[in-house]
């Protein structure tokens, strides 16, 4: 390519995108903005806004979408302004400052452009060496290896030359950090468009699909931890990962404790008294007539069947509700709140292994439906013994992985920009008579204060007056 | 509680003596008033790693779980890093800036209403120990030592804080000391300042420091959410203003590369970057709600 020749793309909007004028803009309008959301609550309720800042005010928030702000279009443009920025810089400033890198040593010495150079250079010295030239080099050289430098030497007529170098991957830092950036907003990305989130309410015991895989997961277990003190310590759950009917893997969960299975987490995130099963409950036989109890109650299993006494049925515990309510319209039993307001058991009642009725039990209302159809006995719920859930979240997030990817890559450029410094050191030394005057000069690209004390160091290396420089 | 007490006492008298001896260098320029206090920033340090290393007997877990203890760790860390600057760097006048601060922050942590003070327990939320370590200490008996995210993710975070509480303080000395050169004259306090241009640039350096840590602290609580929540970005007011704060500093950073942004304008940027950071780790405690309202 043509020196001066203009590239297609090399246009007004890409001299736009690769300004630092842009990056400062969008990093300072970022932090105002972002300030916005922190104040006005995230994802309430509409009414809220309303009641809190006015009609007005809530129309306003509404048409910027300030209530959900971090996902507003407005927002997410700022962030592809910002990578925009960076994808343009980093290819403006990459390829020549690699270029740079690779080829940064002089090809040929000539001492007078050294000691152009190294008066040039912002931090430079002069000091005198009594003693020959082989000796002052030798001299030079490890001062400068002590420092660890890199080191190519020159030879010319009267005098030599040197040009030492550290640190050059430092220069590296920014394009480092600015793609792990990159690679972090992939990451969010691709987790915003695939993966999944869920929740599952768990009873002890049962077992549930996970979606979009083959596999089940059951609860065994749940249960707390307490501190002596009584506070809480820790909420616990055991889960069992079945597939293909096999119990493959078994893990105990808390929080800050996942269970992890073919790219899906389990997290423990709530806990409570299941209102639709129970472990056991005791059923009553009573006198239809008097409601008189006759012998002790019995206490089934959940899914138990169990003979009723002085009767020719069979009751098995299939339901519980903690709070009955009845859907007028399926006529379906369920729970009508989490709390055991109205508790109530299903029992299925059969009759020479054949099932007969369902029969409804009310805790608090006994016999107000039939248990058995033909007898002078009937069945009454005298209690129960609950069982907890276990409130399960769910998540699957590919892009997950790519954003710790791009921390690593940014520890690793931060590293480089931040405590690796690239110094050049151009030397250069002259014989006249039986003395020699070495002339150093360096360049850094960041932290001048370090530079000038290890120059310092160097030049009280070579120097053997005894006199300061 | 009766010793970290104690601890603490002894460091509130420690930094304000500590204050008042740099004060005094400044002002009568005595070199044993400089060396004594010097000697006595030590002595503060020692103490103030006591109250650390005492607290977390008490309540049996790093000291990082509240208010309190996160002002005890702050104040540390920004003693570590003053230190550490001047001995290397040699300038005690910051040492007048810094110790007065940090009396300062001793004497907002003493008046903490009591519930952010207590040593209580770990909340489930909070417990989080990394198994390697467990399984590597467990050989030698000492598994209950072993630390985790919470304590990672607090501690990087508060080294940053400590950069930017130092690195706003030498933007103020350049700010001062700047006005001056350019006025001309002699003042005999500001002459005392080290060149506008060595702040200028100390200032960057510590920020240097902060950025970085202040980046591994937002992302081992990244992590640390995705472990606990199952996400690790929820735009949750602390993680919003530690990204407000980071904003910021990019845009120092980035300021500092172009020549027209260095010196003043650098300097109110760090400023207000530091006004930031005081919001992110006071004002988002006590004002907004969200997953950090412990701490």
């Amino acid at each position: 390519m043509a020196t001066g020749e203009k590239i297609w793309y090399k246009n007004k909007l890409w001299y736009f995108f690769n300004s630092l004028k842009l990056t400062l803009g969008v990093l300072i309008t970022l932090a105002v903005v972002s300030i916005i959301g922190t104040v006005i609550e995230q994802n309430q309720q509409w009414p809220m806004y309303v009641a809190r800042y006015g009609a007005t005010w809530a129309k306003v928030i509404k048409t910027l979408r300030l209530y959900d702000m971090y996902h507003a279009k407005w927002f997410l443009f700022l962030l592809a302004l910002l990578t925009l920025n960076i994808i343009v810089c980093t290819f403006e400033r990459f390829p020549p400052k690699w270029k740079s890198l690779l080829k940064h040593k002089p090809s040929k010495y000539d001492p007078q452009s050294f000691t152009r150079i190294i008066e040039n250079c912002s931090q430079n010295h002069s000091v005198n060496f009594s003693g020959g030239k082989s000796a002052a080099k030798e001299r030079v050289l490890s001062a400068l290896k002590k420092k660890k430098f890199n080191v190519v030497e020159y030879d010319g007529d009267g005098s030599l030359g040197m040009y030492a170098w550290k640190g050059a991957i430092g220069r590296l830092g920014s394009d480092f950090t600015h793609i792990s950036l990159l690679l972090i907003l992939l990451g969010a990305i691709v987790g915003s468009f695939s993966g999944y989130k869920d929740f599952k309410i768990i009873n002890v015991g049962d077992t549930v699909d996970v979606p979009y895989n083959e596999f089940k997961v059951r609860l065994d277990k749940f249960w707390i931890d307490y501190y002596e003190s009584g506070q809480i310590r820790q909420f616990n759950s055991m889960l069992t990962v079945v597939e293909n009917g096999k119990d493959v893997l078994t893990k105990q969960i808390w929080v800050n404790e996942p269970l992890y299975y073919k790219g899906v987490r389990f997290y423990q995130s709530s806990y409570g008294q299941s209102w639709s099963k129970i472990e056991e409950a005791g059923i009553g036989i009573v006198n239809r007539k008097t409601g008189e109890a006759i012998g002790e109650p019995i206490t089934i299993k959940w899914d138990e069947m169990l003979p009723v006494p002085g009767t020719k049925y069979s009751m098995k515990l299939v339901a519980y509700s903690a709070d009955l309510g009845i859907d007028e319209q399926t006529k379906t039993v369920f729970s009508q709140s989490q709390d055991p307001n109205n508790p109530a058991v299903g029992l299925e009642i059969y009759e020479n292994g054949k099932q007969v009725k369902e029969a409804l039990l009310l805790l608090k209302y006994p016999g107000v439906f039939q248990a058995l159809p033909t007898s002078d006995k009937d069945l009454v719920l005298t209690g129960y013994r609950g069982i907890m859930y276990s409130g399960v979240s769910l998540n699957n997030d590919p892009g997950t992985n790519i954003v710790w990817a791009g921390s690593i890559v940014m520890g690793i450029g931060f590293f480089f920009a931040f405590f690796v410094f690239h110094r050049k050191v151009w030397v250069n030394i002259s014989e006249t008579g039986g003395s020699c005057q070495v002339k150093f000069g360096g360049i850094i690209n960041k932290n001048n204060l370090l530079f000038e004390k290890e120059l310092q160091d160097i030049a009280d290396g070579v120097n053997n007056s005894g006199s300061k420089s | 509680m009766i010793l970290s007490l104690l601890f603490f006492t002894f460091s509130f008298v420690f930094y304000l003596l500590t204050a008042l001896l740099y004060v005094g260098n400044w002002v009568f320029k005595k070199k044993w008033l400089g060396q004594t206090a010097t000697a006595m920033s030590i002595v503060a340090l020692f103490s103030t790693t006591m109250i650390l290393i005492v607290r977390a007997k008490e309540s049996g877990h790093a000291p990082f779980s509240n208010l309190y203890e996160s002002m005890m760790l702050f104040v540390w860390a920004v003693n570590v890093g003053y230190i550490a600057m001047e001995y290397k760097y040699k300038f005690k006048v910051m040492g007048v800036f810094v110790m007065a601060f940090e009396f300062l922050a001793m004497l907002s942590a003493s008046l903490l209403p009591y519930k952010f003070k207590s040593a209580e327990p770990l909340n489930p939320a909070l417990q989080n120990k990394w198994h390697w370590m467990v399984d590597l200490l467990s050989k030698i008996g000492y598994e209950k030592y072993a630390i985790g995210w919470l304590d990672f993710h607090v501690f990087t975070t508060f080294i940053g804080y400590a950069g930017f509480a130092i690195s706003c303080g030498l933007s103020i000395m350049f700010l001062l000391k700047n006005r001056a050169e350019e006025k001309g004259g002699n003042n005999f306090l500001l002459d005392a300042f080290p060149e506008s241009k060595i702040l200028d640039e100390l200032s960057y350096r510590t920020i240097a420091w902060g950025f970085p840590f202040l980046a591994v602290g937002i992302v081992s609580g990244a992590v640390w959410a995705n472990y606990a929540w199952g996400t690790y970005w929820s735009w949750d007011p602390k993680e919003t203003w530690s990204l407000i704060t980071w904003f910021i500093y990019a845009a120092y950073l980035h300021a500092r590369v172009t020549r027209g942004w260095r010196g003043k304008k650098a300097a109110y940027l760090s400023v207000a970057g530091f006004a930031a950071v005081i919001f992110l780790y006071w004002g988002v405690s006590f004002i907004l709600p969200g997953l950090h309202a412990y701490a």
